[in-house]
């Protein structure tokens, strides 16, 4: 597991209020994890602080699971 | 007009007598030429009557000809125009004046018992049940007067003056004859007492209509159906209420539906209201609010631009010294099913509300938001609410859903989601939200502010979605203001003021559903005191003049605050600053219809085709009934914003290559 995945998922996991170990690399926030709408924009929000980055909000809103967050923010670190 | 008539013959009484009718004094009863005797079969008459030409055929707007004239009826003091039907009257016609082509038939009683103004003047305790803001309702109350009359009650003069202004109306039309104007249908009604009916109108089926005024016109006919009860009320041009509702102390507003068992009482409804199946106790609901669901009331509260979930409720009422509190939601809000707001509370403008919340909160810095519940607190989701499908489809609509026909409206509307008002306070919101969160510490779950909880982690990103929505709409204001000039005169228009606007940076109210500066309306309101407004007409051309000006002023304050958001004047703008401000909105223009349309894709996939095909063919039943996401009208609409976007910032991009 990268380490971005693994911020990830910490990250997931204490704003959801749930357990790290039920999160895989394809869960989907909304449909697997419970997420609500606005837990999706905490969620960016939280990413942001973690990652200490700024994310374009239409783009990461788009983003459905926890790999493809992985690859969303490693990529907006490498273009910092 | 008294010389139009004249009295009866000999031959004609011999007529009316062999059609069985009778009168306590024949002499009293005076005649037009064109009247035909033979139309009058089995009618009492007492008082003073005048009749008009009868005897033609009508062929009235239900497409059922009838013969003009009066059968089975009793008239006492009633003027009945030409050409007009009235037939089984099982009470009686008394103290009326009647216009041409006027069909009464199938009703009770429809008198005037005294000298009465027709609810005009009808004092109703709106937005606060527990009164202070009476307002006097006639027909010419809009909802900017309304506004005027209950939130400025600290200042005497003005209530006195408006008050004054209302009296006077009222005075004006005091009577003890009831009128029905032209073309006016009433059919199967039971009692109507001390109630004047304007032109065109419909009556069908009321039960009970005591002390009122239904205006209506033929370009803009009211109608009032089966079943409805109504006591103290002023219904205005081109409403309907009908199917049982009941209505005590109220206003209906311009084009607005009540129906459907619908109650209100100490209420004032404004342009395009809707009201079915629930109930409204002491609101002033301003244009454009709808509540469709039982169980739903709305009390004590200010709405407009209003959309009420079923079942949403809110208590004005701790049990203590009465029912004295109340709330606002500022245009555009919503709330969702089963929600609930315990008073006092303002939400801020464009926000939805979900859940129930006890807290006396305040979001008006912070429109465009969520107002939700987490673990049990109400907690604010700022700007949210922004790029929700829910809030563009809304801001399109209501222009297209104004179903007022009268050409000289009360009510004076700027339909505008994005505007100096909600911008000034977008702008004040971030810097909230920034000061906020320079204030918490990592690991702080929320803060609260106004009495409600927002997240620490919102306050750093909120801004961001307030800010976009600001650079959409400053880059619109700028592109339209573009737009407008001629080429030629570009350099001269470019970053000048309008001459006919205010300017300065000061603050934009919205006056119930006018959205105006405050310094104007500051300026109307030591008018009225002054007593420089005398009359309804005089107080409505001053408020058009403010409606007029909105273009001006909205342009005059980007002005005023533009050197505040790119540190120099608009005038002073080089081409390479004019086209950041248009980069930006066309950025921002983007990224919002995409949140827009993403939002708007979750209706057509994953969880919401939960309950879809019943025996497993989800996916095509979904498809039958719903549609597909491309073919969806809203969605082509959108996709047609996106080109339309697109091709004004070219347009503008070859103006400012052109002209700096």
């Amino acid at each position: 597991m990268s380490d971005t995945m693994g911020r990830i998922k910490q990250v997931t996991a204490e704003l959801l209020g749930i357990d790290i170990n039920q999160i895989n690399d394809d869960s989907r926030f909304v449909e697997d994890l419970g997420a609500e709408s606005i837990q999706s924009i905490e969620l960016v929000a939280a990413f942001e602080e973690e990652f200490d980055i700024e994310m374009d909000e239409d783009a990461a809103l788009a983003v459905t699971n926890v790999s493809n967050a992985a690859e969303f923010i490693d990529k907006v670190i490498a273009a910092v | 007009m008294a010389y139009q008539y004249r009295a009866l013959t000999a031959d004609e009484i011999e007529i009316l007598t062999a059609g069985a009718s009778r009168a306590t004094d024949w002499t009293k009863v005076l005649v037009k030429s064109g009247f035909s005797p033979s139309a009058i079969r089995n009618c009492e008459f007492s008082g003073d009557i005048a009749i008009g030409s009868i005897g033609n055929e009508l062929n009235p707007a239900d497409n059922i000809p009838r013969q003009s004239g009066l059968f089975n009826a009793r008239l006492h003091n009633v003027i009945v125009g030409d050409n007009c039907h009235l037939a089984n009257i099982h009470g009686w016609l008394s103290n009326l004046k009647l216009g041409d082509s006027v069909i009464i038939e199938n009703c009770g009683t429809i008198s005037c018992t005294e000298a009465t103004s027709f609810g005009n003047g009808c004092e109703i305790e709106v937005l606060n049940e527990g009164g202070g803001r009476e307002l006097k309702i006639t027909s010419r109350t809009s909802a900017q007067i309304a506004y005027l009359n209950t939130l400025y009650r600290d200042r005497r003069a003005l209530v006195r003056a408006l008050d004054k202004i209302a009296e006077d109306y009222s005075e004006g039309i005091k009577s003890t004859t009831a009128s029905i104007g032209n073309n006016t249908r009433i059919q199967n009604c039971t009692v109507i007492k001390n109630v004047k009916i304007g032109e065109a109108a419909i009556l069908d089926g009321a039960k009970s209509l005591i002390n009122g005024t239904v205006d209506s016109t033929g370009a803009a006919p009211t109608n009032i159906g089966s079943d409805v009860i109504a006591e103290n009320f002023i219904i205005q041009q081109g409403a309907s209420v009908k199917d049982g509702a009941m209505l005590a102390n109220t206003l209906v507003g311009e084009g607005s539906r009540i129906g459907k068992q619908f109650s209100a009482e100490n209420s004032a409804f404004f342009a395009n209201c809707e009201g079915f199946h629930s109930e409204a106790c002491s609101i002033l609901a301003g244009p454009y609010t709808v509540t469709h669901h039982r169980s739903t009331l709305l009390i004590a509260g200010m709405f407009s631009f209003f959309n009420a979930g079923s079942a949403t409720n809110q208590s004005n009422h701790m049990y203590k010294l009465g029912p004295v509190h109340q709330g606002i939601l500022e245009r555009g809000s919503k709330t969702g099913s089963g929600s609930y707001l315990l008073w006092p509370a303002r939400v801020g403008a464009f926000s939805a509300v979900m859940g129930k919340h006890s807290a006396n909160f305040d979001t008006s810095d912070f429109p465009f938001s969520y107002v939700d519940i987490f673990k049990g607190r109400s907690t604010l989701i700022p700007g949210m609410n922004f790029f929700t499908v829910g809030t563009l489809r809304d801001g399109l609509k209501w222009p297209q859903r104004d179903r007022r026909q009268n050409d000289d409206k009360l009510d004076l509307l700027i339909f505008d989601v994005l505007s100096p008002f909600t911008a000034q306070k977008m702008l004040r919101g971030k810097k909230i939200m920034q000061e906020l969160y320079e204030k918490t510490v990592k690991g702080q779950e929320s803060i609260v502010y106004k009495a409600i909880h927002i997240k620490r982690l919102l306050l750093k990103t909120c801004p961001r979605y307030y800010q976009m929505a600001l650079d959409m709409y400053f880059g619109d204001l700028l592109v339209r203001h573009m737009e407008a000039l001629a080429a030629g005169d570009f350099a001269k228009g470019f970053g000048a003021s309008e001459p006919e606007g205010e300017t300065g940076t000061g603050d934009w109210v919205d006056v119930n559903g006018l959205l105006c500066r405050q310094s104007r309306l500051d300026r109307l309101l030591q008018e009225i005191e002054s007593g420089q407004v005398k009359s309804f007409d005089e107080l409505q051309e001053k408020l058009k003049n403010i409606h007029s000006a909105y273009g001006a002023d909205e342009w005059n304050w980007y002005l005023s605050i533009f050197s505040e958001l790119h540190g120099k004047e608009l005038s002073a703008a080089t081409k390479e600053d004019v086209n950041g401000i248009l980069d930006f909105w066309q950025k921002a223009s983007r990224k919002y219809l995409n949140l827009v349309a993403n939002d708007a894709k979750k209706e057509f996939e994953g969880n919401v085709r939960t309950g879809y095909g019943i025996d497993g063919n989800q996916a095509e039943d979904f498809s039958a009934v719903r549609g597909n996401y491309e073919d969806n009208s809203f969605i082509r609409q959108l996709n047609q914003l996106v080109v339309e976007m697109e091709q004004r910032y070219e347009t503008a991009k070859k103006i400012i290559r052109k002209n700096m």
